[in-house]
């Protein structure tokens, strides 16, 4: 039987030289049935150019700016894969890691999402223990809780995310796997992670300091509990967020959250038609760690 | 040899990072882990960990969630991971490291600065960060109540049509 297709679906924006090692890196992969999508959100250093000129394989969508995550969006429309595998603009699988996880996928039909161990590029060779070559079959499975997946190396079963409504473009950035995440569980599908299947990540501290990943982070996980939880749970839970956002403002005298939190219920309409609460068991199983959209700042 | 404790207060790809520097920073120690559940897979991998301690929780390390195979477990230090520069945002994982009998207890950060930090700054901490939680709570307590009337005039609104 011929191997099923996967599609690789990549976001750019303004990361030229990443872009290149990561495509690069995408040629060594020992699956070779594979479309790349790279969709670039308007970048303006030169990495649409640099991927027409060097990677002729690549299919390039260019979005007129930074449309956040809808751009992914537009790629994963376009992808004709049974399997999807998403990216980031600074990631890349490991090279046996798309071969294990269609192997994954295909063994297991209610497996919606391979959550890649996604690995500090810089480091994670050094410090590791196993050779990635050796497959290994055990999940990293833990029976109590439900887990999400990271967006810079993930494996989707496509027509489960396209049920999913792929991401929340309303989000534009940041929590937006998450609240897939709420939904893939729902619709009776599972996320799991296999730790033979890894991603490289350029793990960069350098722009940790930023506004952006509080304040996102923050409103999106009002977003989250008011479109994925059971009214009791999504009030006690928009209750504790409250209290964070207040607390925290206090402790890092800053007022990002408190921002977040306005915006939240201020661009409330952006989330019109779009609450579904999940099963309430669900709701409670899937860790959801909302705390740590705290502690990006200072 | 002496013994090393890192709470797994940080994710995977900033503890790759980190890993050198604790290691050339605490020559002679042995290096174990603690981490949830779903990260005892991925902790296997690291060559110089020595042991892995499952935390018992599915939520966040907090003072009153103790770990029970820490009973009468001493070490020599504790290294709290912390995802930004000053550790603020960790008190809870601080204040958990309370609980841990240790010589000396330290914070590492997302730049693989680790620093020292003493229980009675902890517990300094602790007290300030009480003051706050109770001008958050009150602030809280107005907040949610308009919120819970907001929120149930909007569920209508934005609840998806089947």
């Amino acid at each position: 039987m011929k191997d099923p297709l996967v599609s690789i679906v990549m976001l750019c924006w303004n990361r030229r030289d990443d872009v290149r090692e990561s495509l690069s890196r995408i040629r060594e992969s020992t699956y070779s049935n594979v479309e790349i999508i790279a969709v670039d959100n308007g970048s303006t250093d030169g990495t649409p150019q640099m991927i027409e000129e060097n990677f002729p394989e690549v299919r390039l969508l260019r979005m007129p700016e930074n449309i956040g995550i809808a751009a992914y969006n537009a790629g994963f429309e376009q992808a004709k894969g049974k399997y999807i595998v998403i990216l980031d603009d600074d990631s890349f699988p490991e090279k046996h890691a798309i071969e294990r996880m269609v192997r994954r996928f295909e063994a297991d039909p209610r497996l919606g999402v391979v959550a890649f161990d996604v690995r500090n590029y810089y480091n994670y060779d050094d410090i590791k223990n196993v050779d990635e070559m050796v497959d290994n079959s055990s999940t990293v499975a833990n029976h109590r809780y439900y887990m999400s997946f990271n967006g810079a190396g993930a494996g989707v079963r496509a027509d489960v995310f396209r049920q999913a409504g792929y991401y929340p473009e309303e989000f534009f950035l940041y929590n937006n796997e998450l609240d897939t995440a709420f939904r893939i569980w729902d619709a009776g599908y599972t996320i799991q992670s296999f730790p033979d299947i890894v991603g490289y990540h350029k793990y960069s501290p350098v722009n940790r300091g930023s506004w952006r990943a509080p304040f996102y982070y923050t409103r999106n996980a009002f977003w989250v509990i008011w479109k994925n939880y059971p009214a009791q749970q999504a009030l006690k839970h928009t209750a504790e967020l409250i209290f964070r956002c207040f607390y925290h403002s206090f402790e890092q005298r800053t007022w990002i959250y408190l921002r977040a939190m306005a915006s939240a219920f201020a661009l409330i309409g952006k989330l019109r038609g779009k609450r579904k609460p999940v099963d309430p068991d669900i709701a409670r199983r899937l860790r959801a760690p909302i705390n740590i959209n705290f502690t990006f700042y200072r | 040899m002496q013994e090393l404790l890192i709470i797994r207060s940080a994710g995977f790809q900033q503890l790759d990072k980190n890993l050198s520097e604790i290691i050339r920073r605490f020559p002679n120690h042995r290096i174990s882990l603690l981490t949830h559940e779903h990260g005892v897979q991925p902790a296997r991998k690291y060559k110089d960990i020595d042991r892995i301690y499952v935390y018992p929780y599915t939520e966040g390390f907090h003072a009153r969630r103790k770990v029970p195979d820490f009973k009468g477990k001493p070490f020599d230090a504790v290294i709290v991971l912390v995802s930004n520069l000053s550790g603020s945002g960790f008190s809870n994982v601080m204040r958990f490291s309370l609980t841990i009998r240790a010589k000396r207890r330290y914070i590492c950060n997302l730049v693989s600065e680790i620093r020292e930090v003493t229980a009675a700054g902890i517990r300094m901490k602790h007290v300030l960060n009480v003051c706050f939680a109770g001008l958050a709570g009150c602030a809280t307590v107005i907040a949610a109540l308009f919120a819970t009337a907001f929120l149930l005039v909007q569920w209508k609104r934005i609840a998806k049509k089947e």
